[in-house]
């Protein structure tokens, strides 16, 4: 039975018990790396981004009309003979498939993996009505046995290590099985389910597709399970989700184009079966196989409807969302999800299976991009998880207070700041030199894994008059978008920027009436106060009026870059603006590398070997991933390689403040890997993910790195 | 892509997928290479269900100086005793290594479901750089119902315990394909083995 739990304080404390379960990490992180590699040279010769755009494309076309390709499906399978049913709920397909087999006296069962049979629970509820099912696909008869959800949509037992299957094993066999002889396990297994699939009355299995034009349906498999499932017994049911329907057979082979690439990294998955109506069958009375397809819409076609949701019906389940999920890689699929797991799972719990299972789960994502960055075809990921996030908030009607004071203090710039310069006094009696010795008492203890920063005396507009010269005859005029934390933290970052642009005779503007991006309003789900400053920071800065619009922060950068569009696109006049500003912001290394063409010569070379973060919110959210490597190059110093230099920090914004535990551990490896290197300095381009590692590595023992921003660095 | 391109193509991903393929110049190297791999495994059974009658008698010749027994129907109640599937493919797709074989008949999907080896044969000329190229083709056979069509790429695997690649783990722990060219021998009767393929019995 699959329990999730719907409260934050039990979460978390599944959360801290999966953390100590080493197996699982190192699993999970051995998992990462290699599918990584994989999946890259799995792609190979292949355009992923134009593949990506059609199979979105082909996705949308079809999800408007899934009603109509159904009908065409329909006429065509019942000609050649197939019985087609529609359950409107998952109670509904199990029914359905359950007085199938009752009608065709059917006593035992066997099924090919399909996570939409796991959506209805069908098996719990075959079992009940006093049928035999088992599962065939090996990963899938072994959490069976285990009575567990899986843990991974490709990959259901990646969470039991070969000792457990072992000990289930000799259990099931009454024979010793020797963990370390995994073929051997594998024979057994053969040998068992050979069997049962001799025996079986029925076969049960999902589809990857259901093409309308010809009533076809496609499964993917390895084992070959599904094709003995579809052969042997004398009846079989497929039971298929609405969202699963495409026009015609080259859609669904361009979605084989990736899904194999994407789940596994195999160029195909070793079986591809395609059905077309009842084929021969020795063990049926007739001759010919009963064959019953089931379309599940459970929500699915209403979700079709929805403008924004609608993305998530595009999912062709590869599981790859979860592979990359910094979160998934520390916690499992049982903690990252509720029987959808990944980020895909995150948002299809709350219209799947409701929003008690999705409150708590739906708030650990550090809007990372990691998945969004994977998925084959082009889901918004992180935004759908916000979204659902602010629904829930929205039908709870239970605004939590931090949400209210935000509203109030962000959407009035002047409170905003005025707050801001308080918070240097406030934080007085406990400031110690650069950081926070003494945590402010709403956070506890949990946080003490990185000291916070102290906000600065003088924040950056305050000083801007000053240190801003005027220049006479300027090369380019550029627009500073400050951020909260360059301007209020560390204004430093800034400083080393106008002395190293003032070289370069080009001329920095800071508009003083700008305000926070927004970010932290939308990812709290307060898409009206994000939109609001959004409104006020165009306000402030028209792009118009300036060459560029440059930022030091990479979430502010990608936030404008992505989200502005979303919030203001459609509004009159101002979506021109946000057009205007998206063509015309950049961040420092793309500006310094591609705009002033910075030369080695321009630089004293140091020699000083340096590691780098890569901040999701630019390698992911802006697309900028060589020019700030080159940027430590041509600046004189030594790039190190670490690794995983492209995973999430585990800052998050707000993220960390709910969940120290991830952050601290993510943050954890993070160092550990810039460490390792050997290198001097971590340098990064987010003045968030600066204050994470230098927190952590004040916070932490032994040899301690600094931390810069890459304009600090380059500025020396 | 050239056919020879297609080929080199076609072996370099087989061997990746840990299938073996041979080259062979008509059916009957096709046949020998068969009853040698039933034999080397130390099997007495090949079932090849899906022979036109005059490949099926000279296979059967060749199995019975052999000493190997051939099934060619009611393959379902040989379950467990057969050593090799042996099937004429109908396409190979080069980019992944994958035989295409029409399984509509439930004989032709036992034998090469339920067999330790599946040996295919697969004429040179019916191999296409992707599956894309084969949209028309497919989908006419698609519209012909019933229709059972089968992708394979490999031997059944799983990695379902700690990731470990295990290979056999339901169906055939070997493929073999050997692609027939059947330009070189000019004394082969049988130039197109879709010929040479018995049409799936209609029920
Ligand atoms: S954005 Fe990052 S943390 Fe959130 S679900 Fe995606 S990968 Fe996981
Ligand atoms: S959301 Fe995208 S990445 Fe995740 S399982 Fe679905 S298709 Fe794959």
């Amino acid at each position: 039975m699959i329990t999730t739990p719907s409260d934050l304080k039990t979460y978390k404390n599944d959360l801290k018990r999966a953390l100590q379960n080493q197996f699982l990490g190192a699993t999970l992180d051995n998992f990462a790396t290699a599918f990584k590699a994989s999946r890259t040279k799995a792609f190979e010769g292949i355009d992923l981004d134009t593949l990506i755009a059609e199979i979105a494309q082909g996705k949308d076309e079809a999800i408007p009309y899934l009603e109509e390709l159904f009908a065409a499906f329909k006429a065509r399978a019942e000609a050649v003979g197939i019985k087609v049913h529609i359950a409107r709920t998952a109670f509904e397909a199990n029914s359905i498939i359950a007085d199938i087999a009752r009608a065709n006296q059917v006593k035992k069962i066997v099924k090919g993996k399909s996570m939409t049979a796991e959506e209805t629970f069908l098996n719990d509820h075959l079992e009940k009505e006093g049928f035999i099912v088992t599962e065939t696909d090996l990963g899938e008869w072994i959490i069976q046995m285990r009575h567990e959800g899986p843990s991974h949509m490709v990959m259901p037992a990646i969470h039991l290590s070969r000792k457990e299957v072992a000990e289930l094993f000799t259990k099931v066999t009454g024979q010793v099985q020797d963990p370390n002889d995994i073929n051997g396990m594998v024979k057994v297994a053969r040998r068992e389910l050979r069997q049962v699939f001799l025996e079986a009355d029925m076969g049960v299995t999902g589809a990857n597709f259901a093409i309308a034009e010809t009533g076809t349906i496609g499964l993917v498999t390895n084992e070959g399970n599904g094709r003995l499932v579809t052969t042997l017994p004398r009846v079989h049911v497929a039971l298929v989700g609405f969202d699963k329907l495409v026009p015609d057979l080259k859609s669904a082979l361009r979605i084989l184009k990736a899904l194999p690439r994407n789940a596994t990294g195999q160029l195909i998955s070793t079986y591809v079966t395609w059905i077309t109506g009842p084929t021969p069958c020795t063990s049926s009375p007739d001759g010919r196989k009963e064959m019953h397809i089931v379309f599940l819409d459970n929500g699915r076609l209403a979700l079709a409807r929805d403008p924004l949701f609608s993305q998530a019906l595009r999912c062709i389940r590869c599981g790859a969302c979860a592979n990359v999920c910094p979160i998934y890689k520390l916690v499992g699929g049982h903690n990252y999800g509720h029987v959808y797991i990944g980020a895909i799972g995150l948002i299809l719990t709350y219209f799947y299976h409701g929003r008690e299972n999705a409150r708590a789960i739906v708030k650990a994502c550090l809007n990372c991009q990691a998945c969004k960055a994977v998925c084959p075809t082009g889901i918004d990921l992180p935004y759908l998880i916000k979204g659902v996030y602010r629904t829930i908030l929205e039908v709870e009607g239970k605004t939590p207070v931090k949400n209210r004071l935000l509203k109030r203090v962000m959407g009035n710039r002047k409170l905003f700041h005025f707050l801001l310069r308080r918070a240097y006094l406030a934080q007085k009696p406990v400031a110690e030199g650069e950081y926070l010795r003494h945590l402010p008492f709403f956070f506890s203890s949990e946080h003490g894994f990185r000291t916070l920063p102290v906000v600065a005396k003088t924040p950056l507009r305050d000083m801007w008059e000053r240190i801003n010269p005027r220049l006479e005859k300027p090369r380019y005029r550029v627009a500073l978008f400050g951020g909260c934390l360059v301007d209020f933290v560390y204004p430093e970052q800034a400083l080393a920027l106008v002395r190293f642009l003032k070289d370069h005779n080009v001329q920095l503007e800071y508009p003083m009436e700008q305000t926070c991006c927004g970010l932290p309003a939308m990812m709290m789900g307060e898409n009206e106060t994000a939109r609001d400053v959004a409104v006020q920071n165009l306000k402030a800065i028209d792009p118009a009026n300036y060459d560029y619009i440059l930022t030091l922060c990479a979430s502010c950068g990608s936030h404008l870059k992505e989200n502005y569009p979303k919030l203001l696109g459609e509004e009159k006049g101002l979506g021109v603006k946000v057009e205007q500003l998206k063509a015309k912001l950049i961040d420092f290394s793309s500006f310094m590398i591609n705009v002033l063409k910075v030369k080695p010569e321009m630089f004293r070379k140091s020699g000083k070997k340096v590691a780098y973060h890569a901040p999701c919110h630019l390698c992911r959210g802006l697309g900028v991933t060589r020019e700030p490597r080159e940027l430590i190059m041509v600046a004189g110093m030594e790039y190190c390689t670490a690794t995983d230099e492209d995973v999430c920090c585990g800052f998050g914004g707000s993220f960390s403040v709910d969940f120290p535990e991830i952050s601290a551990e993510l943050l954890k490896r993070k160092l550990a890997n810039a460490e390792a290197t050997g290198a001097e300095v971590l340098v990064t381009d987010c003045p968030g993910c600066v204050l994470q590692l230098r927190g952590g590595m004040d916070q932490k023992s032994g040899r301690k790195m600094e931390v810069k921003h890459i304009a600090e660095i380059i500025g020396e | 892509m050239e056919k020879h391109e297609q080929i080199r193509l076609f072996k370099e991903r087989a061997e990746a997928v840990q299938t073996s393929v041979t080259d062979v110049t008509g059916l009957q190297q096709a046949f020998l290479y068969a009853i040698e791999v039933t034999k080397n495994q130390g099997g007495s059974t090949i079932a090849a269900p899906a022979l036109g009658p005059e490949e099926r008698s000279q296979l059967a010749e060749l199995c019975r100086q052999a000493e190997i027994t051939l099934l060619t129907e009611n393959i379902r109640d040989h379950i467990g005793k057969i050593q090799t599937g042996l099937t004429l493919g109908d396409w190979g797709v080069a980019e992944t290594a994958t035989l295409v074989l029409d399984s509509t008949s439930e004989d032709v999907r036992i034998a090469t479901m339920l067999s330790e080896t599946h040996i295919a044969v697969l004429p040179r000329s019916r191999i296409k750089s992707d599956a894309m190229e084969l949209e028309s083709e497919l989908s006419e056979l698609m519209r012909s119902a019933p229709r059972y069509l089968a992708f394979i790429s490999g031997a059944s695997r799983t990695a379902d315990i700690e990731r470990v690649l295990t290979i056999g783990v339901h169906g055939p722990k070997e493929l073999h394909l050997l692609i027939l060219d059947e330009g070189q021998e000019q004394s082969s009767p049988v130039h197109d083995v879709q010929k040479a393929k018995r049409k799936p019995r209609r029920r």
